[in-house]
C-alpha cells in the first residue's frame, strides 16, 4: 500500500515562533493569484496526514489515571473535569475520547458517550488495538441505547480486526 | 373601703410652687417629646444610612478569569510568553521562594506558585523548576510541594462584570489596597479613624480653632465615616442641618458596621473626579482613570496624589490644575513622612517626580473588551444580569492571553500596511482564534483598536462570506463518491442562468478567465467561481444548504444560486464555528468561552463541557481538508508561507467579495483555527482580496504562536493513490504529473497510465523499491 508523503508516525514537530527581524522589509503581494516566481517549489511542502493519532504524554496520563480513580469513586463529574484537562493537552489521542465516553456512560449520558466514542474512532487510524477497543465500546453503548442493529455492526467491525 | 381624698387645704399657699412644678412638668414633657422625636428621627436616619451602606457594600461584582496556564514537559510556550503569563497572574520577578515570585537564569525558571481553589479541586502551593527550550517546556519538576507532572498556575483575572448603574466603579477589597494608601489616607484625613465612634469632637474643636485663627476654612474635622456618609448623597450643599444629620448617621453607621467594612466602602465610594457626565468614584477606578494602571501597581507619588484629591477633586484635578495638584501631592507626601507611613527619603524622591498621569483616561480594567463582550452574551443564556452584577460569581473563561496578544498585534501592525490614504483610515479588522479540537475561544479581536470597547466586529459584523462557502459545496459533492472525486473534471466555463422571471445571471471568475476542464481539487484550491456554481447547481442548492446547517449556520440561507458564491452574511465567530467542523473532520464542536462558573465560595454553579457531534462523513471531510492544504501550498493561500515556516502544515480558504468589500481568511493548523476579516465598516470597496487583506493578518497571528502542523488521521475508508489527474488514471510515484491524492475506497480510477518522466527518477524509484 502506498504510504503518505512522509513516513511520520506522529504530527510534525512544533516549530519555533517565527517572529521576523524588525529590519526585514515585508513584501505584501496584492493579487490573489501570485506570480510565478514563488520562493519555494510546491514539492517541498507536501500535504500531510497521519496514519494514527497521538500518544498520551505523561502529563495527560496522570490526569487520565486520576480520572479513573474518580470514576471508581463514583464521581463522574470530577472525572470529566480531569479528562477535559487531558484532552486540552492531548487533543489528538483516541484514548482520551474513549475515557470521556466511559465517564459519560457512568454519568448516564449515553448520547454524549456515543459521540465521544465516534470521535475517538476517527483518530484511531491504523492502531488496531485502539480501533478494536473503540468498536467494542461503541457496541456496548449502542446496545444500552436500544440500537441493536448499530451495536451488531460495531461488533462486526471489532471482530474483523 | 373607700379612700377619702384629703380636703384641698392651703390652696393659696402652694400656687407659686405648683406653677414651678407645672413648668418643670411641661419642660419634662417637652424634653420627653423631643427625645421621642429624636429617637424616631434616628431610627429613620438609621434605616436610610444602613440601606445606602448595604446597597453599596454587598454588591460584589463577578470576576472573570483567563484560562490557567498549564505547565508540563512538552508544553508549547516561549520564554517571553511565560514571563508575560506570570506577570499577568500577578507574579513578580524575585527569589522564586516567596509564593508569587519567579527567578530566571537564562532558560531555566524557578517558580513559586500561590495555589488556587479551582472548581474541580485545590491546586496546592508548589515550587517548580523548568527550562524553556525551543519554545517548549522541558526538565519540568516539582521541587517543593505535592509532586505532579502537570501544574496549573492561578488564572489571571482579566476583568469584572459590574452592575450597569455602577459601571463607574472598579471595586477593590481592603486587602488589595496598598498599605501606604490606607495609612496615608488616615494620616492626612482622619488619624483617629480606628478609635473614634463616628465623629471626633476633638478634631472638630481643633479644626474650629484653626479656622478661626486663619480666618477661613483651613481644616476639616470630619472623619472618614462622615465623609463616606456625605458621599452617599448627591447634593453637596453643606447646611448645618445636613451636617447634623451626617454626624448622627456616622454614629449610627459605626454602631452597625466594623471599621474595616467602613474603610473598604469608603475607598470604593470616595468621589475623585468628573469626566463629562461620568463621575469617578473609588480609588480603583481613579487609579485606572488618572494613571491607566491598576491600584496594586501605582507608586507612592501617585498614591499621594489620590489622597490629596480627596479634599477637593475638582480643585485639585491633576489634568486641569497640574501645579495645584502637584503642590497638594507634595504636602501629602510630607504629612505621610511625618506620620511615619513613608521615610523622609521616599517622600523627597516622590516629591521630585512628575504627576505620572496617563495620556488617555481609561474607564475600565477590562483589558479585553471584545472577548468579555462575548463572555457576557454566553452567560446571558443562563444567568440574569442582576445575578452577574451582584453575586460575586467567579467566571472561568477560555481566554489565552498569549494568543490574544498575538491576534491584537497582528491586527494593529498589519492593517496600516495593507492600503494607504483614505482606504487605510477606513479599514477595519476582526480576528477569532479557537482551539481546533476543543472549540474553546482563545482570542477575540473586535477591531483594529482592541482596547476600545466599541462595535464588536468579531461577533456583530455580519458580512457576505464569498468564497468561504466553496468547501461546503464541494463537500456536498464529495459525499457522493460515485459521482465526484478530487480528480473529477469540472468545467471552468462561463454560462448564463435564466430565471423564471426572465432575469439573467452570468457569474464570472475573479480574473475573468476560463480554463475549460479542470480537476476538482484545482477548482477549489484556486477558488475558481464557475466550477463552484456548476457543481453546486448539480448537487442542488438544498443539499448545500443542508450541509451548511449541519455545520452550524442558523441564519436563513438564500435559495438563489448567488449563495453558491457566498452571498450569505455571517460574523467572524459564525465562520469560525462553521470551519470548526471541517477542522475536526466532521465533528461539530460548539464554540465556548466559559469553562465553569462558581459562586463566591467556589461552589460550582455551571459547567460548560466539551461537546462533539458527528455531522458529516469524516472521509468526505478528509478530502476537503486535503484540498485546503493544497490551497496553502499551491493555491490562493500560498503567501502565508512568507511569514510561516514551510514545516508548519496548514489548511485554509480565502474569501473575497465584490470590489474587495470583504476580505476573509479561515484556516487551521494542528492546534489552532483562526478566522480573519478585513474590510470597511461603510462597506466601501478596497483593492484587497482574501489573500492580500485577511491572510496577512491571519499569518501574522499564527507566526507568533508555537504550534503543531496539521496532519489529520486518515479516516476509515480513505486511501491515498498516485494518480495523474489530467488523465484520470493511476500512475507511478515518479512519473510526470503524478500527485498523491486521497480517495474514498472504491472511487479511485481503475486504469493505469503510461509513465513518462525522467529516466533517472524512474530508476531511482525502482532501486528504492528494491530495498523496501
Amino acid at each position: 500500500m502506498p504510504v503518505g508523503g512522509d513516513d511520520r508516525r506522529s504530527a510534525p514537530e512544533p516549530p519555533r515562533t517565527n517572529i521576523p527581524d524588525e529590519q526585514d522589509e515585508q513584501v505584501w503581494r496584492k493579487s490573489e493569484q501570485p506570480t510565478v516566481t514563488e520562493p519555494d517549489s510546491p514539492s517541498t511542502r507536501a500535504p500531510s496526514y497521519s496514519e494514527s493519532g497521538d500518544q498520551l504524554p505523561a502529563a495527560a496520563l496522570t490526569l487520565v489515571r486520576d480520572a479513573d480513580q474518580r470514576l471508581r469513586q463514583g464521581d463522574s463529574a470530577g472525572a470529566i473535569a480531569r479528562l477535559e484537562r487531558a484532552q486540552r493537552i492531548a487533543p489528538r489521542s483516541s484514548e482520551v475520547y474513549f475515557k470521556l465516553a466511559e465517564a459519560y456512560v457512568a454519568g448516564d449520558n449515553l448520547g454524549a458517550a456515543e459521540q465521544f466514542t465516534l470521535k475517538g474512532l476517527s483518530l484511531a487510524g491504523n492502531d488496531e488495538r485502539m480501533q478494536r477497543s473503540g468498536w467494542l465500546l461503541l457496541a456496548d453503548i449502542r446496545r444500552a441505547r436500544g440500537n441493536v442493529a448499530g451495536a451488531d455492526q460495531a461488533e462486526a467491525r471489532a471482530a474483523a480486526l | 373601703m373607700s379612700k377619702k381624698t384629703p380636703p384641698r387645704k392651703k390652696k393659696t399657699e402652694s400656687s407659686p410652687r405648683r406653677k414651678r412644678s407645672g413648668l418643670w412638668r411641661f419642660l419634662f414633657r417637652a424634653a420627653a417629646l423631643c427625645l421621642v422625636l429624636l429617637a424616631g428621627w434616628m431610627v429613620y436616619l438609621d434605616a436610610v444610612v444602613t440601606s445606602r451602606f448595604e446597597g453599596r457594600r454587598f454588591e460584589v461584582p463577578s470576576r472573570v478569569y483567563a484560562r490557567p496556564l498549564e505547565l508540563y514537559d512538552g508544553a508549547g510556550i516561549s520564554a517571553a510568553a511565560l514571563v508575560r503569563e506570570l506577570e499577568l497572574a500577578g507574579y513578580r520577578s524575585g527569589d522564586g521562594r516567596r509564593p508569587g515570585t519567579w527567578q530566571r537564569n537564562g532558560d531555566r525558571f524557578v517558580i513559586s506558585t500561590r495555589g488556587f481553589s479551582f472548581p474541580d479541586g485545590k491546586e496546592p502551593r508548589r515550587r517548580l523548576s523548568l527550562a524553556v527550550r525551543g519554545d517548549r517546556v522541558d526538565s519540568f519538576s516539582v521541587m517543593e510541594g505535592d509532586s505532579s507532572p502537570i501544574v496549573r498556575l492561578e488564572p489571571a483575572q482579566i476583568g469584572g462584570i459590574y452592575p450597569s448603574h455602577r459601571e463607574d466603579r472598579i471595586l477593590v477589597e481592603l486587602d488589595e489596597v496598598p498599605e501606604a494608601m490606607i495609612a496615608g489616607l488616615m494620616a492626612v484625613e482622619d488619624r483617629q479613624f480606628y478609635e473614634h465612634f463616628g465623629i471626633a469632637p476633638l478634631s472638630i474643636a481643633r479644626a474650629m480653632v484653626a479656622n478661626i485663627k486663619a480666618g477661613r476654612i483651613v481644616q476639616g474635622g470630619s472623619t472618614l465615616t462622615q465623609q463616606l456618609v456625605k458621599n452617599f448623597f448627591l447634593t453637596r450643599e453643606q447646611t448645618l442641618l445636613r451636617k447634623g444629620n451626617e454626624a448622627l448617621m456616622s454614629v449610627l453607621l459605626e454602631l452597625h458596621y466594623d471599621k474595616d467594612d467602613i474603610l473598604e466602602t469608603y475607598l470604593n465610594e470616595v468621589y475623585l473626579g468628573q469626566a463629562g457626565t461620568r463621575s469617578i468614584h473609588g480609588v480603583g477606578l481613579a487609579s485606572q482613570f488618572f494613571f491607566g494602571e491598576s491600584l496594586k501597581d501605582i507608586e507612592v507619588h501617585q498614591i499621594a496624589l489620590l489622597i490629596g484629591m480627596v479634599k477637593g477633586p475638582s480643585y485639585y484635578n491633576p489634568r486641569r490644575h497640574p501645579e495645584r495638584a502637584r503642590a497638594r501631592r507634595n504636602l501629602v507626601l510630607d504629612e505621610m513622612a511625618e506620620a511615619g507611613v513613608i521615610s523622609g527619603q521616599e517622600a523627597r524622591e516622590a516629591s521630585a517626580r512628575p504627576l505620572g498621569l496617563s495620556a488617555k483616561p481609561s474607564y475600565t480594567d477590562n483589558r479585553y473588551p471584545a472577548y468579555i463582550d462575548l463572555v457576557r452574551r454566553h452567560l446571558a443564556r443562563d444567568y440574569r444580569e442582576e445575578d452577574l452584577q451582584s453575586e460575586g460569581l467567579r467566571i472561568f473563561t477560555t481566554l489565552n492571553p498569549e494568543v490574544q496578544q498575538a491576534a491584537e498585534k497582528a491586527a494593529t501592525d498589519t492593517l496600516p500596511r495593507l492600503a494607504s490614504g483614505e482606504v487605510a483610515e477606513a479599514l477595519e479588522a476582526a480576528v477569532v482564534v479557537t482551539a481546533k479540537d476543543t472549540g474553546e475561544v482563545l482570542a477575540l479581536v473586535g477591531g483594529k483598536d482592541p482596547r476600545f470597547a466599541g462595535f464588536n466586529r468579531a461577533v456583530d459584523a455580519r458580512r457576505p462570506i464569498g468564497s468561504l462557502v466553496k468547501p461546503f459545496i464541494y463537500l456536498t459533492a464529495l459525499s457522493q463518491p460515485e459521482r465526484y472525486t478530487l480528480i473529477s473534471p469540472v468545467q471552468d466555463k462561463a454560462f448564463t442562468l435564466e430565471f423564471d422571471d426572465g432575469r439573467r445571471w452570468q457569474p464570472q471568475n475573479y480574473d475573468g478567465k476560463e480554463r475549460g476542464l479542470v480537476p476538482l481539487h484545482e477548482a477549489l484550491s484556486r477558488s475558481y467561481n464557475l466550477p463552484a456554481v456548476r457543481v453546486g447547481l448539480d448537487v442542488g442548492i438544498p443539499a448545500v444548504q443542508e450541509t451548511l446547517r449541519a455545520f452550524g449556520v442558523t441564519t436563513p440561507i438564500s435559495d438563489y444560486p448567488s449563495m453558491l458564491l457566498g452571498s450569505i452574511s455571517l460574523s467572524p465567530v459564525d465562520v469560525a464555528q462553521l470551519y470548526q467542523g471541517l477542522a475536526t473532520s466532521g465533528f461539530n464542536t460548539p464554540l465556548r468561552t466559559i469553562r465553569e462558573v462558581t459562586d463566591a465560595a467556589n461552589e460550582p454553579l455551571s459547567r460548560y463541557s466539551l461537546k462533539v457531534d458527528q455531522v458529516a462523513d469524516p472521509a468526505a471531510v478528509h478530502l476537503v481538508q486535503y484540498v485546503m492544504q493544497e490551497t496553502m501550498q499551491e493555491g490562493t493561500g500560498r503567501s502565508a508561507y512568507y511569514r510561516l515556516p514551510d514545516s508548519l502544515t496548514l489548511a485554509g480558504k480565502t474569501g473575497t467579495t465584490d470590489d474587495g468589500r470583504d476580505s476573509w481568511f479561515a484556516g487551521f493548523s494542528g492546534d489552532l483555527l483562526a478566522v480573519a476579516w478585513v474590510g470597511r465598516d461603510d462597506n466601501g470597496p478596497t483593492a484587497l482580496t482574501g489573500a492580500s487583506g485577511a491572510l496577512p493578518v491571519w499569518s501574522a497571528t499564527m507566526a507568533q504562536i508555537p504550534q503543531h502542523g496539521f496532519s489529520p488521521v486518515m479516516p476509515d475508508g480513505v486511501q491515498y493513490h498516485w494518480v495523474n489527474p489530467g488523465e484520470q488514471a493511476l500512475t507511478g510515484e515518479n512519473c510526470d504529473n503524478a500527485r498523491l491524492i486521497p480517495f474514498i475506497a472504491g472511487s479511485e480510477p481503475e486504469q493505469h497510465t503510461g509513465c513518462s518522466g525522467s529516466l533517472g527518477r524512474q530508476i531511482r524509484g525502482w532501486f528504492e523499491g528494491l530495498f523496501q
